[in-house]
């Protein structure tokens, strides 16, 4: 007889699985439609399938050091076409959210930002910590008794007719640029912990990569640029575009900001900037993109969801915030623009809170994915684990 | 020779709506109980979906051997009366007292027909034969199949008050056709319904991702038992719809679209088995053949696992665990090729086949037809109604024997609706 193999199960792991999004996991009965309808995996060891049970026992080891859970990119058609309603990409959505929190450094965080009755402390630290600039800089002063000009009493500031220059009166830029600093550095390290834990895990499970690692990054960033595996799916088609809008409206944004940086430190100019600047130009045609791609994600989520399911908290809190930040930096400007002071200065304040979640959390939230699926997927590449075309 | 009698009113009768094993069987238990027994049935001759089949599973016994054993119990039995292309319109009233609607469409043959086939000769137009699945043609003055009970010629309404249909009655010598039949609608009492009307197989097209109706070699389980019956449109030879070549490498596809919450989310129950079965009929024509079952799990409930492990030990039929989710044709050699993960080794496989048998599976009848009156369903329209009864597989799915099994405990039930 051959040798029984041990199994332990975590059923902590299940559970978590279950509760973050892939209630169906139990309905799955290995009958292997989703490996066959998926059009991303490899034909050797195709996935959902394999993962569907290694969830269900609970075998989180074979699923966290595993890549595919990222080279899937929840175009559902495995949903779709799943004869138990198992929804699989539902399934794989909820291993990747629980292998983020996993990953996660320091590891409460994780487990805080995948819970909605965390969200409230969530949002609390950037409402506390914007809010305590007030005092530091003066707002809660009145304008006479202080000896510059700037920036004013808080109700002065905002009932102001002033012209409106966000950073001079309401919200000097070295403070908000020290809190972005450490909540981007704080990030970082949280990236680079999970991402040096997980490169350990990836190659314990499949190997020392084989070819060149910098190869594969370039492989897999000309993937990224034109969403190659994206477009396979059939189901919902329509996420590739929407997420190419996303996406490329965040590296536009990403190159406004660090163009942003180079003005005012570089050249010493100070904002606010003419609409006809460059940067200006390449920010607004960006936030655009960004709201765009955003709507047409809700869109495409609300049309789908029949076929595809509904989608976890996890990703609605990602995309709520996405979305809070492109209406609130649209509406700060238009606002701006416009003079309407009392509104323009509320909605900037939560325009920063918005992009301190999405900067401070984004090692626990879905933002990670950016980083762990890159992670991923050169690790595939380098080891030849990727679909022929 | 009992044919349509004038019914006899009154109550203390069954009504059998089916005219399928299930039908026939509750009917003659009934009846040789000393109960008066109506079957109606909607086809032109009795014996439903198994006069379809080639064999029968597990003896690999021929299902007319059964029919025909049965049909002589209906002809010697003077409490049986039955009615052929009859549907039933309208029940009202209730356990004991139920008054039937019946409607009868016209076969424009009369009794006097011998079934010497004169009118077919004479007849000018082909229909597509649903008898075996439109894969060949018949013409329109047909005999459904050569065992039909009644052994009566049926004509097509479609070429009544064309010459042809003239045609064929001047051919008749024996003045059988009679063009000016007419619909016929009528009431009967009863003091019992039994519906028993079947299931059809579950339309495949419907499974966009496999293709059927696309891949000229995929075929269906019950078009492959006409495929291989010898009174089916090839004479029995297992060929390729595409090109008539002889089949060599045959797969079937279990569970399409039965287990499947996007089309019947229940087992059909006899799929497993009809293909086990359906691979003796390749293996024994062709002893250079091989046939691949792909599944999820087999299902060979009680006995029938002696005969999976028949069919298992045999070398050239293989097994493989999965299911297949993509079928495809290769435009060239019109080979069908299916996509399938195999999960014991983990490798997702693009097997070729040179024809391909989908094990689709029993729809009830009556998601199609609801019952005309007060009757109920499950979630899958199969029925499950107190009152007005139901047997066979629009009860559930079964196969042959439970079929035999649960109509004759209706019966029964239908026995104490009429003493009640």
């Amino acid at each position: 007889m051959a040798e029984g193999k041990l199994i332990k199960p975590d059923l902590d792991f299940v559970k978590r699985v279950m509760s973050s999004g892939g209630e169906s996991l139990k309905k799955c009965y290995q009958c292997a439609t989703c490996s066959v309808v998926c059009n991303v995996t490899p034909d050797d060891k195709p996935f959902p399938r394999k993962e569907m049970i290694h969830a269900q026992w609970g075998l989180k080891e074979k699923l966290f050091g595993n890549p595919d859970i990222w080279i899937c990119h929840q175009c559902s058609d495995c949903t779709a076409y799943c004869p138990r309603g198992a929804k699989p990409g539902e399934v794989l959505g909820a291993i990747r959210k629980v292998s983020i929190e996993h990953y996660s450094f320091p590891s409460f965080m994780g487990r805080m930002v995948g819970d909605p009755k965390f969200l409230i402390f969530l949002l609390a630290v950037p409402i506390l910590l914007f809010a305590a600039v007030a005092p530091y800089v003066g707002h809660l002063i009145p304008a006479q008794y202080l000896e510059g000009h700037t920036p004013g009493y808080l109700h002065e500031v905002i009932t102001s007719t002033e012209p409106i220059v966000y950073a001079e009166k309401f919200m000097p830029v070295p403070f908000i640029d020290t809190i972005f600093i450490c909540a981007a550095l704080f990030a970082c390290l949280g990236f680079f912990i999970g991402v040096v834990k997980y490169w350990k895990d990836l190659t314990a499970f499949g190997g020392k990569p084989k070819g060149s690692i910098l190869n594969a990054a370039g492989a897999t960033i000309t993937d990224f640029l034109a969403h190659k595996n994206f477009k396979k799916c059939e189901v919902t088609v329509d996420r590739a575009k929407s997420h190419l809008f996303v996406f490329y409206g965040f590296v536009g944004l990403a190159i406004t900001t660090t163009w942003a940086i180079f003005y005012l430190y570089g050249l010493h100019r100070e904002s606010p900037y003419p609409l006809y600047d460059p940067m200006k130009i390449l920010g607004n045609a960006s936030a655009v993109a960004l709201l765009l791609g955003i709507l047409w994600v809700i869109s495409n989520r609300s049309k789908n969801a029949e076929k595809a399911g509904k989608g976890s908290y996890y990703d609605w809190l990602f995309i709520s915030v996405v979305l809070t930040i492109v209406v609130t930096g649209i509406l700060s400007e238009v606002l701006r623009l416009l003079g309407i002071s009392l509104l323009a200065y509320p909605v900037y304040f939560i325009h920063l809170v918005a992009i301190f979640f999405l900067f401070a959390y984004a090692p626990f939230s879905k933002m990670a994915h950016m980083v762990y699926r890159t992670t991923a997927l050169v690790y595939a590449k380098s080891i030849g684990r990727e679909k022929e075309n | 020779m009992a044919d349509e009698k004038t019914p006899t009113p009154g109550s203390g009768t069954i009504l059998v709506v089916g005219g399928g094993i299930s039908g026939i069987t509750t009917a003659l238990e009934a009846a040789e109980v000393g109960y008066e027994v109506f079957i109606v049935e909607k086809n032109p001759y009795l014996g439903g979906r198994v006069a379809q089949l080639n064999k029968y599973f597990p003896k690999l016994c021929p299902p007319t051997c059964g029919l025909e054993i049965n049909f002589q119990r209906i002809k010697n039995n003077n409490l049986v009366k039955w009615f052929t292309m009859t549907e039933v319109e309208k029940i009202s009233g209730g356990p004991g007292n139920y008054d039937v609607t019946l409607k009868q469409s016209p076969r424009y043959v009369n009794n006097n027909c011998t079934c010497c086939g004169k009118c077919a000769e004479a007849c000018d137009v082909e229909i597509p034969n649903t008898f075996n699945f439109g894969m060949d043609k018949r013409k329109a003055a047909y005999l459904p199949h050569e065992m039909s009970f009644p052994q009566r010629y049926v004509l097509d309404p479609s070429i009544i008050g064309t010459k042809s249909a003239q045609k064929c009655k001047d051919a008749c010598p024996y003045n059988a056709i009679d063009l000016d039949d007419k619909a016929k609608t009528f009431n009967i009492k009863a003091a019992s319904v039994v519906w028993a009307t079947g299931w059809n197989p579950y339309d495949a097209s419907k499974m966009t991702n496999l293709s059927f109706g696309k891949v000229q070699n995929l075929i269906t389980n019950m078009m492959m038992e006409r495929l291989a019956a010898t009174n089916g449109p090839t004479n029995g030879k297992i060929v390729r719809p595409s090109d008539g070549k002889t089949v060599n490498n045959i797969a079937f596809v279990q569970c399409a679209g039965s287990r499947d919450e996007n089309h019947l989310p229940f087992c059909s129950y006899i799929c497993c088995l009809a293909s086990l079965k359906q691979t003796t009929y390749i293996r024994e024509a062709n002893p250079e053949s091989k046939a691949t079952i792909y599944y999820i799990d087999l299902r060979t409930p009680g006995r029938y696992e002696k005969f999976y492990k028949k069919v298992k030990a045999d070398g050239n039929v293989s097994f493989i665990k999965g299911k297949v989710a993509k079928i495809e044709e290769d435009p060239a050699t019109k080979d069908v090729i299916v996509t399938v993960e195999d999960t014991l080794s983990g490798k997702k496989i693009h097997a070729r086949h040179e024809m391909v048998v989908l094990a689709t599976g029993m729809e009830p009848s009556t998601a199609s037809v609801k019952v005309p009156g007060n009757a109920q369903y499950d979630d899958n329209n199969f029925v499950i109604s107190a009152d007005i009864l139901s047997t066979g597989c629009v009860k559930k799915p079964s196969d042959v024997m439970s079929s035999g099994q649960t109509a004759t405990g209706t019966a029964l039930k239908a026995i104490q609706m009429v003493r009640r």
